[in-house]
């Protein structure tokens, strides 16, 4: 049984009701014995005032609107109990008012109706979306990149500062936001994780036990929900491991380490990885200008620290360690103390061929970056940055590797939502490139070519009924279609959208890596696709649109009425309808 | 060339200029507005409806509901000019005419929008 997210009454009007009850009947106590005075009290003729007489006078006068017009000449008893009648109504009214006042400055009152409010902007998002908790660096990374994917997002988070900040930017999509414990389940609830479009829980926060605390929660609230969380200790992963499927965590100094070691390997992985995700400056032209095998020095053995070190180690590679902690595990150089000039000396910065700075602190790894180009000007230098907003200093700083534990995050998390095929295709990438070393290079000119100049966006495309239904009906009209007709422009035929498919996933979860264009597509296959913008949308449109797939497929144009089709059949037979390719030109 | 584009665009061009003849002159002046414009101006216009019936597309769909708008509004406009005439007998007078072809005026929008579609899928798919 699902929880209601939503209590019956509503909570907010429940609230102003409650408070307003007081006010209410002081002023209809007030009322009624003014407008009884009125009646009784006898007039200028000896005969009082009607009861609906009385009514309209004290309704004009309580509200001081002071109309001129009286029912009939008053008597002086009567301006006497008027007098009175002023004064006390006039007074009711400012106090109920007052009342009011009082109760929208409430902070719980407000409190009640940020979340009534945000209830309703939950319940009206129609499309399938996440819930972020926690809205800090990596999450209004994240946010800008779901908003760009057309995902929405349900914030949480505990500051109302971030809260408020959310609100001030301008998403393409719904990101309603409350400022609230994540980890409370009622708010999570809140949040819509019951909602069956509510599609995964991200997990954020700045604590890691918070974090497990979320996915603990959500995944009792919703079995079938994908969570996301932020982790960096071994224990919080074993204990989300426990959680079930399709939970996941993402360590950020894992993720570098391991980018960094595809990158030693294979360094146009890193290029094309970087490009993908529309790093400052990236294209496809850049190479990594790996230093040649030497030593490296790691300063500050913190997380980061330790992956980089691990992996290092695991290509060989000889390191040094400087950090002020005592050694917790047996490595050949270890030097306590703060990476000064002295200590990189004596780590040996002078024949060293790179330097680590991955300390949590931004002004320590900048300073370590000078001290270093200082003792050794040609050194090869990775540097962390812990902060977003000093991100101007590491620019000015030209290290070769700026490493943003939030930035990475939020770039594995949103690809792991908009294109869960990247990591199997890097995986492809990283076998290839052990056989061929040339492929990567080729890769990169083939993309380069295609794409030219523009920023690439990674397509994530199932060719279900809900999201090709054109394609759908072609396949139930007997077609047989390939990739590259898929991907022909549908303004020009003969021209090629600007995609290169990068990975095809069938029904079955067989994996086709850089699919040829003769491979026939089938129903409910997945592709990972990488192109401009423009040429997706233009795929999109194929996929939707029956007579544009009728183009890019045979060349010839669906007539689009009944009518005119009926002509078409009686003109050119039957088979001009059907979804065999043109004779000419199909093999473009 | 393809012949399904040119009679498809000639019914929906020709709609579109009769409606505007007919809209033509002022507003309240039986001697501006003839009926038999109107009545070639309804047939065209169910014509254009005809052809696009059937297309599944979005673009399908907009473009058949404005041209059933437009029926509606010439249709809505050809009766009353009828009931006026025939059935109470009061004539065409300006404050009739005003109104009929104030409806038509209606019907020549939903063509303009029709026509702008018409172009913007054809600049769209240069070929």
């Amino acid at each position: 049984m699902a929880i209601r997210p939503r209590p019956a009454n509503n909570p907010v009007i429940f609230i102003i009701l409650r408070e307003m009850r007081t006010p209410i009947l002081v002023l209809i106590c007030v009322y009624a014995v003014a407008i009884l005075g009125m009646a009784l009290i006898p007039g200028r003729d000896g005969e009082p005032m009607s009861i609906f007489h009385a009514f309209y006078f004290v309704m004009y006068t309580a509200t001081t609107t002071g109309f001129g017009e009286i029912p009939e000449e008053f008597s002086d008893a009567q301006r006497l109990w008027a007098i009175v009648c002023l004064f006390v109504t006039v007074i009711t009214w400012l106090y109920s008012i007052g009342a009011i006042i009082r109760l929208l400055q409430n902070r719980f009152f407000q409190l009640a109706r940020e979340e009534w409010h945000f209830i309703a902007a939950v319940r009206r998002i129609s499309e399938d979306y996440y819930i972020l908790c926690g809205f800090g660096d990596t999450g209004s990374l994240l946010a800008r990149g779901l908003s760009d994917a057309g995902i929405p997002a349900v914030v949480l988070d505990k500051d109302e500062n971030r809260i408020r900040a959310l609100r001030l930017r301008d998403y393409n999509v719904p990101m309603p936001g409350l400022c609230c414990d994540a980890s409370v389940p009622r708010f999570l609830i809140d949040a819509g994780v019951q909602a069956p479009n509510c599609k995964g829980v991200i997990a954020l926060t700045h604590d890691e036990e918070v974090n497990l605390k979320i996915a603990a929660v959500s995944r009792l609230l919703n079995p079938n929900i994908r969570i996301i969380a932020v982790s960096a200790s071994q224990f919080h992963e074993e204990t989300l491991a426990t959680l079930g499927r399709d939970t996941h965590f993402v360590d950020p100094f894992k993720v570098f380490a391991r980018g960094l070691g595809a990158a030693i390997v294979n360094p146009p992985l890193y290029v094309l990885n970087e490009w993908l995700a529309h790093a400052r400056g990236m294209t496809l032209d850049m190479r990594l200008r790996l230093p040649p095998p030497g030593r490296w020095i790691i300063c500050g053995y913190g997380r980061m620290g330790r992956e980089v070190n691990h992996v290092l180690h695991n290509f060989g590679v000889e390191t040094a360690v400087i950090d002020p902690h005592p050694p917790e595990e047996d490595i050949d150089i270890y030097i306590r103390g703060r990476a000064t000039a002295k200590t990189l000396k004596a780590a040996g910065i002078r024949k060293a061929v790179g330097v680590v700075a991955a300390n949590d602190d931004d002004g320590h790894n900048l300073s370590i970056i000078i001290n270093a180009r200082g003792l050794n000007p040609g050194v090869f230098m990775i540097v962390r940055q812990n902060r977003h907003q000093n991100e101007v200093a590491f620019n000015a700083a030209n290290a070769d590797i700026i490493m943003q534990p939030s930035l990475v995050t939020a770039r594995k998390i949103l690809f792991m939502i908009t294109a869960p095929l990247l990591r199997p295709f890097f995986s492809f990438l990283l076998r290839r490139h052990r056989l061929d070393v040339q492929f990567m290079e080729r890769l990169l000119i083939r993309l380069k070519e295609t794409i030219g100049d523009e920023w690439p966006q990674l397509g994530s495309v199932v060719l279900s009924e809900k999201h090709a239904p054109a394609l759908y009906r072609a396949w139930g009209e007997g077609a047989r279609i390939r990739l590259g007709d898929l991907l022909r422009d549908p303004r020009e035929r003969d021209a090629r959208l600007a995609i290169v498919p990068f990975v095809i996933r069938s029904r079955d979860e067989r994996l086709a890596f850089l699919p040829e264009d003769d491979m026939e597509v089938q129903p409910d296959d997945e592709l990972l696709l990488c192109g401009t913008e423009a040429a997706l949308t233009w795929l999109e449109a194929t996929l939707n649109n029956e007579h544009l797939l009728f183009y890019v497929v045979t060349g010839r144009d669906l007539p689009h009425g009944w009518l005119l089709r009926w002509l078409y059949r009686r003109r050119y037979g039957v088979s001009a309808l059907c979804w065999s390719p043109a004779s000419s030109g199909a093999g473009a | 060339m393809n012949l399904e584009k040119v009679i498809f665009g000639f019914f929906i061009v020709l709609a579109l200029t009769l409606n505007f003849g007919f809209f033509l002159g002022e507003m309240d002046n039986p001697q501006y507005h003839n009926a038999y414009e109107l009545f070639v101006l309804v047939v065209v216009n169910l014509i254009a409806t005809g052809l696009k019936l059937g297309d599944r597309t979005q673009i399908g769909a907009i473009l058949l509901s404005t041209s059933l708008v437009a029926d509606l509004e010439l249709i809505a406009a050809a009766i009353y000019w009828t009931v006026v005439v025939h059935v109470t007998e009061t004539g065409m007078t300006p404050d009739v005419t005003a109104s009929i072809v104030s409806l038509s005026g209606g019907a020549l929008v939903a063509n303009i929008v029709s026509v702008v579609m018409v172009v913007a899928e054809t600049l769209m798919l240069r070929r």
